[in-house]
């Protein structure tokens, strides 16, 4: 027991930043008053992991207390791995009825229905997101709490956040969420990436969108009168269809884009290849720090052309970033129109 | 197909107009920037992404002296929208009225075919070939400088010089054995 508290303590002070401990300790606050005096922050991480550990054995911290701490630091900083987002489906009639504290025991119940052991714990935070850290253990053997899984769901709302699931515990999780919603299923909502706050923007519309309009901008550029932009009509136009398509102002920061095609070979002036009947796989990956910000400078730029492709504007307009790409297949809800 | 033509039009009197068409549309800025401060000459700058040119500012347009391609030798793209804009150009421009402009040519990712294309290019059509760097205001400004040069001979400005008198001193030639294999 208390070498898996010494070794969780261990990780943590390791994992967090020297110029964040302070805070996330403070926000903690497990420390008395001449302990928070007595830490020296500005020493070598061993020497501040002992002191800690003095203070731990002192104030006889359990594992819950260090994963209290834990958490507050993810909460904090949540840019960090990979995020996935999920949808809950099908609503039941009193769906909309969850509320929190409903929620908290409903999800608790099942879950350790499913997993004999598991420890859950569920913080509301004050966005209006509950944040639900699970470290999974089997019939066999305790919890892993080196590895928790991270669950951000917003009520009322049908999505959840989800990093360091693996796929072994995917089903217990998606089940546990789904008698705990009042939903009836839970699907991927093909949507990856590195910052929570990005995905849960796009997923949830809360950036700037920009509509369509046809009043000229009232602020005009002010330049030396002796220089004139002759194509400054087309490049007004382009920078117009590129905002349209993906959004005014700072756009969420996602980082790839996948396509996997499933479409026909085709090129005119490679038989061999077009007589195929069967699809040709490929998989197309853009990758970038800020792919939005890219393809929307692309679009302006003239480097991709207006109006901007659907295959491109569906990662903003729909709010993923997987795609199946199949020959004209309309109506099938995760896949898009090819542009011929 | 409309062209745009070099001697439809009066010249104005002490004044410069230069064209700079560049794919990109970055450092025809910097460039223009610096060349609207020149005191002698009232430099008028156009710029343009690609030939050819709108209509509407037919009219307004006053007469083009010099007309310069920059091209970006990491760009693929940068050559070949250079390459179908010199169509739309009045082959009377390229008696000294085109000059080109390469930047990043010393970069090493930079396929060495591309710059024995561009350099074909401007031999074949009697044109010069300036390189440029266009990182720093000091490359900018020595740009520029070069620029206003050709500018003011092709202007008019200078006596004793026209613009085809320049550009069979200046233009771009290639050495015989461009097409050998390089040994860097």
């Amino acid at each position: 027991m208390d070498e898996s508290v010494k070794t969780l303590l261990q990780r943590l002070v390791r994992r967090i930043p020297s110029q964040m401990l302070k805070t996330t300790l403070d926000k903690w606050g497990r420390l008395t008053a001449e302990q928070q005096q007595a830490l020296d922050l500005t020493q070598p991480k061993w020497t501040l992991m002992e002191n800690l550990w003095a203070i731990c054995e002192e104030n006889e911290w359990t594992l819950k207390r260090i994963t209290e701490l834990e958490m507050i630091y993810i909460i904090d900083n949540p840019d960090q791995g990979m995020w996935y987002a999920y949808q809950l489906l099908d609503p039941e009639d009193d769906a909309h009825c969850v509320e929190l504290t409903q929620f908290k025991e409903l999800f608790k119940y099942h879950l350790r229905e499913l997993v004999r052991h598991v420890s859950v714990k569920i913080k509301k935070h004050t966005d209006e997101a509950v944040w639900i850290r699970i470290a999974w253990g089997d019939s066999f053997s305790r919890p892993n709490h080196l590895k928790p899984t991270y669950v951000v769901h917003y009520l009322q709302t049908p999505y959840v956040f989800v990093t360091s699931l693996t796929s072994k515990h995917r089903p217990l999780l998606s089940q546990a969420l789904v008698l705990s919603t009042r939903y009836q299923t839970l699907k991927d909502a093909n949507l990856s990436g590195r910052k929570l706050t990005a995905i849960r923007d796009l997923l949830m519309r809360q950036y700037q969108q920009v509509f369509p309009t046809k009043c000229p901008s009232p602020l005009a550029e002010k330049t030396h009168p002796a220089l004139k932009k002759e194509q400054a009509g087309n490049a007004a136009n382009r920078r117009r269809m590129a905002t349209e398509a993906f959004g005014d102002g700072t756009l969420p920061q996602i980082q790839t884009a996948v396509y996997k095609l499933e479409t026909r070979f085709k090129d005119p002036t490679n038989r061999t290849m077009s007589d195929r009947e069967e699809p040709f796989r490929c998989v197309v990956k853009f990758s970038s720090n800020n792919l939005l910000e890219s393809l929307r400078d692309c679009a302006s730029s003239g480097f991709a052309s207006t109006p901007v492709t659907p295959l491109l504007s569906s990662i903003s307009l729909k709010g993923k970033n997987y795609f199946v790409v199949t020959d004209n297949d309309p109506g099938a809800s995760s896949q898009t129109r090819p542009q011929n | 197909m409309s062209s745009l033509k070099p001697f439809s039009k009066l010249p104005a009197l002490n004044s410069a107009n230069i064209l700079l068409v560049e794919f990109e549309e970055q450092f025809q800025l910097s460039l223009a920037d610096a060349l609207v401060e020149e005191t002698a000459v009232t430099v008028n700058v156009r710029l343009a992404k690609s030939l050819p040119l709108p209509k509407e500012n037919e009219e307004s347009r006053p007469r083009i002296d010099l007309v310069v391609f920059i091209v970006n030798m990491m760009s693929e793209l940068s050559f070949q929208s250079t390459e179908a804009s010199l169509k739309h150009l009045d082959p009377g421009f390229f008696l000294g009225k085109v000059c080109f402009m390469v930047t990043n040519a010393r970069n090493a990712s930079v396929p060495t075919e591309r710059l024995d294309s561009v350099r074909k290019l401007a031999a074949s059509l009697h044109c010069p070939l300036l390189f440029a760097e266009d990182q720093t205001p000091a490359g900018v400004t020595n740009a520029t400088e070069r620029l206003l040069t050709i500018l003011k001979v092709t202007a008019g400005h200078v006596p004793m010089a026209t613009a085809l008198y320049l550009s069979n001193l200046t233009r771009c030639t290639v050495p015989p054995d461009i097409d050998q294999p390089s040994f860097d």
